[in-house]
């Protein structure tokens, strides 16, 4: 193929023309501009905040809490938080009703919640900017047939879907990331398709139809990267809403299994005993609030800075 | 869409802080007083009483049914030939006044109550005995007195019966007169006076019965000092006095009763706590503490004739080696579970029958909480720490039941007491229906399972052969294949004498324990919170929630 395709084409340009080398503010890629543009953002820039946050609590668990968060103490069972009476602190936010550290099982969940979300928005993501773009490019019966399908995903409430999908295959965590990210498909097919026709006359993709490329080419190499930033929107937004929906999952038992450390099994846990220890719901509650709150607020910071619409 | 999301869990959040701060324990409380004895209180007639449930019946006509929720109404709408006491399941005469036994054991001679007649008006008299019990017979040998009725055909067939093989046990029932029935049995069968003071046993009004005998079901027809009046199905059964019950001098006391069923254990409580129901079951073992401190409230408590235990499954292979059950046994610290799962409402078991029974062996040793042993054992077993043991699942009970309050956190404890000793292990769980009915088929996908009893009619085989003898019958739960065992049992039911019984049974849970083909988990006791102005309500150990005699103060 031809080695000097159009800069727009492929991913490697980036590195190229990162701010630091490219001296001149005009050879500056675009991208720059808007990262600046979030970084003013303050919401944006709080969110990603948060999420940062979650994910070193995630990677670093094991050295920021000495328990295991499977090893039942039932004889050290619902011991308050500190500030509560009675509380002491080896166990900072308290124990739930096997004995367990819950801050322990609280940090451990946030691995638990992003891993779900990398793999059910990476599971959408995937299938759901492939399919949309095969609709979006080739249109004609392809695309009615694509979706149509889609369309009928879409009818179905999402998480009464999402428990029909469970049902079929088994509850499990696995299972879950798999509904959820089944029934997200829809979205970012939707969202790819019409990028993909918006792209689709535009001059670059001439061109690099007439310099030979092929069909396989001209979508992933050309049109998918101009393509990207509503997907990355819609990704960190769907991030939030996976946490949620396998939360919701997993407090219907449909999700993660006992013992498992999952913030929607261990709210499902402690509503038993919320007149009698409220910290064993209440506190995996405001864990999923703020993280589905810091991708929230990411992604709306995101869509600002990178939908050309909201351009000033 | 998402915001809304957010919101939500805003709120669920907030409410649940809310609520919580709201039930923070006031300090300086009166403790809750165990219910007064008040012998000398006159029973004071009227009232409607509310009782909360977890489950709706499945149907009430007693010769069909299994299942506590539904033997709960039938409890009070119809009557047995012989009751059991109170408070226990020593007999006392019911529907009939006397009975004898011929001295070969085979023949049973009833003579029946006077002047009783049903809820429809049907006179109860021998006829309706021959009727009632005859109809679950597969071979109609039955004689009526009177002109008796044509006994309609099964609709399917009477579960009880046919897993206590009374087939194999009853010959004949005939009435000699109006009120004399006599039982003709083909065996010596030593618990059969003990089985027809149980529910299946029911007399039911053969006329009630026959003008539809599929809406019976629905429509149930008795004795009992209750009758039915309406049933929604999934939420409420309406039942009103028997203005003519013959034992007046006991009961009913109460006009009305209304059995709802609230499935969340935890909901049931509040709306006790709030006083929308008067009385209800399977408490969280959590809330029992609340209800104590509860001024309102007061707490029935009976030491239950249950087990609850921990199967091993015999149709697997791996589980036919005795060391590695013997690991299993010794690495689960059942104390820890019993004080804070059970909440303390319960002992750790030695024995699979209780402790309260006759024939109980005090003597067996029971399996000590010894990790060093148990680690022992999983070596000696092939499996030093575990290594190449497969991962093995546990299968945990989705539902509170007497003898075991929350099989998902026992199985929990029990998962991380193995892994201790390095067995790996996973929560298999379903619902209740599909798990009863999925262990019977005995998948190789099934390593352990919790399961557990209560007692019918107090009797020791009503334990040990039901539950663990695997070469009497497919269908029971634990396929231990053991001659010695089987043997035993045989020898138990065909044995009059009760002394020389308990010898047998004796020797059965010393094989048990040697065998280790479950290992039992706990007794519990069986708690029911209610009103203070409930009086006279006793806990049965069979679970039977008999209204009889209890009224509102």
């Amino acid at each position: 193929m031809n080695e000097n395709a159009p800069a727009k084409m492929g991913w490697g340009h980036l590195a190229a023309r990162c701010p630091l080398r490219a001296r001149n503010p005009e050879e500056r890629h675009p991208i720059f501009d808007q990262i600046e543009k979030f970084l003013k953002n303050k919401t944006g820039v709080a969110g990603l905040i948060i999420i940062v946050f979650f994910t070193l609590a995630a990677i670093l668990a094991p050295l920021l809490t000495p328990y295991d968060p499977n090893e039942n103490a039932l004889y050290e069972q619902l011991k308050p938080p500190v500030w509560a009476e009675g509380g002491a602190a080896k166990n900072l936010l308290g124990t739930d009703d096997m004995g367990r550290d819950l801050l322990t099982r609280m940090i451990y969940g946030a691995r638990v919640s992003l891993t779900l979300g990398v793999v059910s928005v990476g599971i959408a993501f995937l299938v759901g900017s492939f399919l949309g773009a095969i609709a979006g490019y080739y249109k004609g019966w392809p695309d009615s047939l694509i979706m149509r399908i889609m369309d009928i995903i879409l009818a179905f409430p999402h998480i009464l879907l999402a428990i029909v999908i469970v049902a079929y295959l088994g509850p499990g965590l696995r299972n879950a990331m798999m509904a959820i990210g089944i029934i997200n498909i829809p979205r970012f097919a939707r969202i790819v398709r019409a990028s993909v026709m918006e792209e689709y006359g535009k001059d670059y993709v001439t061109a690099a139809r007439a310099v030979g490329a092929g069909n396989r080419r001209i979508i992933f190499n050309a049109i998918l990267p101009n393509c990207l930033a509503p997907i990355i929107v819609q990704a960190s937004l769907g991030f939030g809403a996976a946490i949620l929906d396998a939360a919701g999952l997993s407090f219907l038992g449909l999700g993660a299994q006992p013992p498992m450390s999952e913030w929607g099994a261990m709210i499902a846990q402690g509503r038993q005993l919320i007149l009698r220890a409220w910290w064993v719901m209440t506190l995996p509650g405001i864990a999923i609030l703020f993280a589905v709150l810091g991708f929230n607020l990411f992604g709306d910071g995101l869509r600002d800075a990178l939908d050309p619409r909201l351009r000033d | 869409m998402m915001k809304k999301f957010v919101m939500l869990v805003c709120i669920f959040v907030f409410l649940g802080a809310g609520s919580a701060l709201a039930a923070t324990p006031k300090k300086g409380g009166t403790p809750a007083a165990e219910p007064k004895k008040e012998a000398v209180a006159k029973p004071k007639k009227g009232g409607t009483l509310v009782y909360g449930r977890g489950g709706d019946s499945v149907g009430l006509d007693p010769a069909y049914e299994t299942d506590g929720n539904s033997f709960m109404i039938c409890d009070n709408i119809f009557e047995a030939l012989v009751f059991y006491k109170d408070e226990s399941t020593a007999l006392e005469p019911g529907l009939a006044t006397s009975w004898e036994i011929s001295s070969d054991g085979l023949t049973y001679t009833f003579k029946l109550r006077k002047g009783v007649k049903f809820h429809d008006g049907t006179a109860f008299n021998a006829d309706a005995v021959v009727f009632s019990i005859g109809r679950m017979m597969k071979n109609r040998n039955v004689k009526f007195s009177g002109k008796g009725w044509e006994i309609p055909k099964q609709e399917r067939p009477p579960e009880y019966w046919v897993s206590m093989g009374m087939d194999d046990t009853v010959d004949a029932i005939e009435a000699t007169d109006e009120y004399t029935v006599v039982f003709k049995l083909k065996k010596v069968q030593a618990p059969f006076i003990a089985n027809m003071g149980m529910d299946f046993a029911d007399i039911i009004s053969p006329t009630a019965f026959i003008k539809d005998p599929k809406a019976f079901v629905r429509n149930p027809v008795g004795t009992g000092p209750f009758k039915f009046v309406k049933w929604v199905k999934d939420d409420r059964i309406n039942l009103e006095a028997n203005k003519d019950y013959w034992d007046k001098a006991k009961g009913p006391y109460l006009d009305k009763m209304v059995f709802r069923v609230i499935p969340e254990n935890s909901v049931r409580f509040l709306e006790l706590k709030a006083g929308n129901i008067t009385m209800m079951d399977f408490p969280n073992p959590a809330d029992i503490e609340m209800a104590r401190k509860d001024p309102k409230l007061q707490i029935i408590s009976q030491q239950g004739m249950n087990i609850g235990y921990l199967g091993f499954n015999h149709k697997k292979e791996l589980w036919k080696n005795l060391k590695l059950r013997l690991a299993v046994a010794h690495a689960i610290n059942r104390k820890a579970i019993v004080d804070k799962i059970y909440q303390g409402m319960g002992e750790v078991a030695k024995n699979c029958i209780p402790p309260t029974m006759w024939g109980y062996n005090k003597e067996v040793p029971g399996y000590d909480y010894d990790v060093a042993l148990a680690k022992k054992y999983l070596a000696e077993a092939g499996y030093p720490e575990g290594k190449d043991l497969p991962e093995i699942t546990l299968w945990s009970m989705p539902v509170a039941r007497p003898y075991n309050p929350e099989g998902l956190k026992v199985g929990v404890a029990m998962l991380g007491d193995l892994g201790k000793i390095g067995i790996k292990a996973r929560i298999v769980s379903y619902d209740w229906g599909t798990y009863l009915k999925r262990q019977r088929e005995q998948g190789q996908d099934m390593d352990l399972f919790q399961l557990g009893w209560t007692g019918d009619n107090g009797d020791p085989d009503n334990f040990l052969a039901v539950l663990f003898d695997g070469m009497e019958s497919a269908a029971v739960r634990t396929q231990w294949q053991n001659e010695d065992f089987h043997r035993l049992m045989g020898e138990g039911r065909t044995t009059v004498d009760q002394g020389k019984r308990a010898e047998i049974y004796k020797k059965a849970q010393q094989i048990m324990y040697d065998e280790c083909p479950v290992l039992p988990i706990a007794h519990s006791i069986v708690v029911s919170p209610e009103l203070k102005k409930v009086r006279n309500f006793k806990l049965h150990p069979t679970n039977s929630v008999r209204m009889k005699s209890v009224w509102l103060q």
